[in-house]
């Protein structure tokens, strides 16, 4: 069975221009075009009712000592560093957990899966709720332990907020990755289920060393997206803290929207500069990725 | 599979006929488009509706549209849709939102408006660049509301002006917190000021008004040796536990409500208060047995000005200047600005209307509140603005994340206070 | 040793049984919160429901303006969706199945669209929006969609139809079929676990999205759900019991398409 098409003749140019045509228009008009035009808002100064100003690289000059944008920088590459670990860890180890054969797998499936579905809004409502000082689950846990004096504003104070929104961040996702490790192991040739059927230890053992290095390639591949996308983290942040209290929780974008859309001067400009380093940013982080792993297919999974 | 084709055909045709519609439909019908806040406060909301329909029997034909946003999302989305000309008609904003005015996105109000029938002093309080942009809605002076009941409780009796000294008014917080009480109930969840009534209303009663300016301005140094004890005392109070452990997250709405019914005893606020309190308590008012007092920020030790007040302009309505409804804006303007609209909005909110209207047609069960307010203010001096009139630009932002939040919360000390605002806000 | 054994499954099982009250116990008890009144709420805040008020869906429905909010929802994410399947099915039948210089340029040129950050465009898009009058229309936000989410759709659907035995389409020219009547007849009805993949996926992302809804979206009867549920976070005293009410209205299609669709979208993911 050959799935390889042949070379097509001539005249069919025209079928393959009328079959692309609208995603290439779409993808040149919805994504090059703007971000061209983003780069371009950088280097200049925009005034709501008057020409725009060519500034030329000021925006990125005062990028460079803008200690808000730096404390983004660090909480973005933090969060993105941490989270897809936690995620990923997890699920792995939950996706072991159902290979090796729970009762009652599909329910915890599709129990997990839950937090995937669900929008941020109400993720943020949720979570702002467990997290309130007085009547949320977390500090009433520790109440009932007795650890009353560990009890704090989760999302009110610098030192925790940050880790609290990566808390949820987990919560969100990590049934996400568990899926598709668990593809992942089912995927792998039926021996070493078999031997590992033989005694407990044995099996354990077994698994570490036998199945997981066998999918590490999909677990690189889901680590190396799960960076790609918390750099980009917006929503769980803007909704739940704003990047405060004291730009605790501040990342690019964030700092972006808030320099676009809630500031007091109306400059685009500035913003735009942001935005065109944190793109460049990723760009380089792929490139290195993909030549340090030489793995193109783990992009796809 | 065939429904799915189907769907798509129907698609590309639903979206150019959306597309097509869209581009269409900026007909001229006469509708004026009105965005405010004040959706949650009930004497608001029928305020509104009162001068919409006196607006739609005198212009026949002409329809208003109000749509209510929360104020924080008011902001953004009038910074979003009028730089896109897509903003409403009347618009809704406050004194310290200067930047709408600085991109252009307001008309002068100077021959809109009759500004006979406004408070003389309110059209220059708001006066920005030469011109006034906004109908005052009404005026406030920041107090601290009390419950009388608990105050007997701690077996404290105020002075008739309700201004204790630095000494005693801590001593009652102090007490408070012994006795399980909320001692100062404050929530910055989701406003850049409350978070600041602890400390620059003491600083206005410490420098006095010239000094306040000067520092609103950047002209003074947050290491001078008054600003330093001020923000040393109001240290003190956070370090006692004062203020409400959920501070940082508390939204304005709920703290409200921490205030009536979980044993709060001061409340500093403007006396917009009337506009949330008094509304029936299943929408947020005071319970029915509640015993409310208005007493003083605290005499500061050897300050300046100790009956100096803060009073500031609440708000108002202005006219965006790309639109196409000049005319009807105008004459919902004039509506507004009426002492019959005056009076109501007295009457349904117990805040004083921004537009002159005549006091004693002001009838309701609140005269109590307003003699009240009165005993405590006598003698005052005020002082027009709150700090986020004057701060704009990396000054205002670290004025809300440090002064108003992070200070109160008891997460800077004060040296680092002031080291952040001069390095922000003090123009040497 | 069976009993260590026996010992360590229980252990499993113990330790994903906890996982999973942590996954799912914030959605179970806001779903409780929903079926009860904030007054008996703040007496206890995590007790079940003592009576059922079910008539709270109907006043979220009505009074606070949901079933707008659901629909704007639907037009957008229905649109959207239907036109990601059109255009992402010719294109990724095409750089399938044809061999053709610069073939995998476009393929991955458009794909590698999947990793620019939101922020990179959404300044643009506002500007682009607002001088083509789209901004604060449906219209301007489902085209936005469509190009956030195309390289996805076009990865999904070409890994698929990369799939499909060529003597189908050989048969079929024998048979005289034009090109595009071979996508449409043949390849596409033949791509339905693809599609129904493509249209899930696309779906559960575009009804929850926010950050460019809440950029491109002002007019109150022009918000989508994920906005709308955000705009009772406001000013208004916190109504638990009916914040919680709304979002539960706008989780249940997401569960329900889930519940119906998961091993559809296992599949999909896997493929």
């Amino acid at each position: 069975m050959s799935t390889i098409p042949p070379r097509p003749p001539r005249h069919t140019w025209r079928v393959i221009g009328l079959f692309l045509a609208p995603a290439v228009a779409a993808y040149l008009l919805l994504t090059v075009y703007p971000v061209l035009r983003t780069i371009y808002n950088s280097l200049l100064e925009i005034r709501p009712r008057e020409p725009s100003v060519f500034v030329g690289a000021r925006n990125y000059v005062q990028l460079a000592t803008d200690k808000t944008f730096w404390l983004a920088v660090k909480h973005t590459v933090i969060w993105a560093t941490l989270a897809p670990l936690l995620e990923v860890g997890i699920g792995l180890l939950l996706a072991l957990g159902l290979y090796a054969r729970v009762p009652m797998a599909r329910f915890f499936r599709v129990a997990w899966f839950a937090p995937v579905l669900i929008s941020y809004v109400v993720v943020s409502i949720m979570w702002s709720w467990l997290y309130n000082y007085d009547w949320g689950i977390v500090n009433i846990a520790l109440r009932a332990v007795g650890l009353e004096a560990l009890q704090k504003a989760w999302l009110g104070e610098p030192r925790f907020a940050l880790a609290a929104l990566i808390l949820v961040d987990v919560w969100k996702w990590t049934a996400f990755h568990m899926v598709v490790c668990l593809a992942a192991l089912q995927g792998l040739p039926r021996e070493v289920l078999e031997a590992a059927e033989i005694d407990m230890c044995g099996w354990v053992r077994k698994l570490r060393f036998i199945a997981v290095p066998m999918i590490a390639p999909t677990l690189l591949g889901l680590l190396v997206l799960g960076f790609i996308g918390k750099m980009k983290v917006f929503d769980l942040v803007w909704l739940m803290t704003q990047g405060g209290p004291l730009w605790s929780t501040e990342t690019v974008s964030t700092y972006v929207y808030k320099r676009a859309f809630d500031w007091n001067t109306f400059d685009l400009g500035y913003p735009s500069a942001v935005a065109t380093v944190w793109f460049a940013a990723i760009l380089a982080c792929v490139i290195l990725f993909v030549t340090l792993f030489r793995q193109r297919d783990t992009l796809e999974y | 599979m065939r429904l799915v084709k189907r769907g798509i055909t129907l698609s590309v045709l639903a979206l150019l006929a959306v597309l097509v519609a869209s581009l269409a439909a900026h007909a001229q019908d006469k509708t004026l488009t009105i965005w405010t806040m004040g959706g949650d406060q009930p004497g608001w909301v029928k305020w509104l509706d009162a001068i919409a329909g006196n607006f739609e029997k005198n212009n026949s034909g002409a329809k208003v549209k109000i749509t209510y946003y929360d104020k924080s999302a008011l902001l953004v989305a009038l910074k979003t849709a009028l730089r896109a000309k897509q903003g409403p008609d009347v618009v809704y904003h406050e004194p310290d939102q200067m930047e709408l005015v600085d991109a252009g996105y307001l008309r002068p109000l100077d021959g809109i408006v009759p500004w006979d029938k406004v408070q003389p002093w309110a059209r220059e309080a708001w006066t920005i660049k030469g011109h006034a942009y906004g109908i005052p809605y009404s005026w406030y002076t920041n107090e601290i509301f009390y419950n009388k009941k608990l105050m007997a409780e701690l077996g404290v009796t105020l002075p008739a002006t309700g201004q204790v000294s630095q000494a005693d008014f801590l001593g009652i917080l102090k007490k408070a917190r012994a006795a399980n009480m909320e001692p100062m109930v404050i929530g910055v969840g989701d406003r850049p000021f409350p978070g600041a009534y602890l400390t620059f209303e003491m600083l206005l009663r410490k420098l006095g008004p010239a000094d306040y300016q000067k520092l609103l301005d950047g002209k003074l140094s947050y290491a001078d040796a008054r600003v330093i004890s001020v923000l040393r005392y109001a240290k003190e109070i956070v370090d006692a536990g004062a203020l409400p452990k959920a501070f940082a997250t508390l939204k304005l709405s709920d703290s409200y409500q921490v205030f009536f019914q979980r044993r709060g005893l001061m409340f500093p606020q403007g006396t917009w208060y009337s506009q949330r309190a008094f509304a029936p308590a299943d929408k947020g008012g005071q319970p029915e047995d509640f015993s409310l007092g208005v007493m003083n920020f605290p005499a500061m030790d050897a300050g300046a000005c100790n009956n100096c007040r803060t009073a500031a302009l609440s708000g108002g309505y202005g006219v965006s200047a790309d639109t196409k409804q000049l005319g009807l804006a105008t004459g919902f303007l004039k509506e507004m600005a009426t002492p019959e609209m005056g009076e109501l909005w007295t009457t349904l909110n117990n805040s004083p209307s921004g537009v002159l209207f005549d006091p004693a047609k002001v009838q309701n069960q609140y005269a109590w509140y307003f003699k009240e307010l009165d005993r405590a203010r006598q003698g005052s001096k005020y002082f027009i603005g709150i700090p986020l009139n004057f701060v704009t630009g990396q000054c205002r932002e670290t004025f809300i994340q440090v002064i108003n939040k992070a200070f109160p919360a008891g997460l800077v000390s004060v040296d680092e206070t002031v080291r952040q605002m001069n390095e922000a806000c003090y123009k040497g | 040793m069976p009993h260590a054994r026996a010992l360590g499954r229980w252990l499993l099982f113990g330790l994903l049984a906890l996982y999973t009250a942590f996954a799912i116990g914030p959605v179970l008890w806001l779903a409780s919160m929903s079926l009860r009144t904030t007054a008996e709420i703040d007496r206890a805040h995590y007790a079940l429901p003592t009576t059922w008020h079910w008539w709270k869906f109907a006043a979220a429905w009505v009074d606070s303006s949901y079933r707008v909010y659901f629909w704007n929802s639907v037009i957008v994410v229905g649109i959207s969706v239907l036109i990601l399947v059109a255009i992402g099915g010719m294109a990724g039948y095409c750089l399938a199945r044809y061999h053709f210089r610069g073939n995998r340029v476009i393929f991955f040129a458009i794909f590698s669209t999947i990793m620019l950050p939101p922020q990179i465009t959404v300044i643009s898009f506002f500007q682009i929006l607002v001088e083509y009058r789209l901004f604060n229309t449906l219209a301007g936000l489902i085209i936005v969609y469509i190009g956030v989410q195309l390289p996805l759709t076009l990865q999904i659907l070409e890994s698929f139809f990369k799939r499909i035995p060529q003597e189908l389409f050989d048969a079929a020219r024998l048979d005289g079929y034009s090109d595009f009547a071979i996508y449409w007849r043949i390849a596409f009805p033949i791509a339905t676990p693809a599609v129904v993949t493509v249209v899930i996926v696309n779906f559960i992302l575009l009804w929850n999205e926010f950050l460019y809804a809440v950029v491109l979206i002002t007019a109150d009867e022009k918000r989508t759900l994920p906005l709308g549920v955000y705009k009772f976070m406001g000013d208004q005293f916190s109504d638990v019991g009916m914040v919680a009410t709304g979002a539960i209205i706008s989780i249940v299609p997401v569960i329900i398409a889930y519940t119906f669709f998961s091993e559809k979208i296992i599949q999909g993911m896997r493929g």
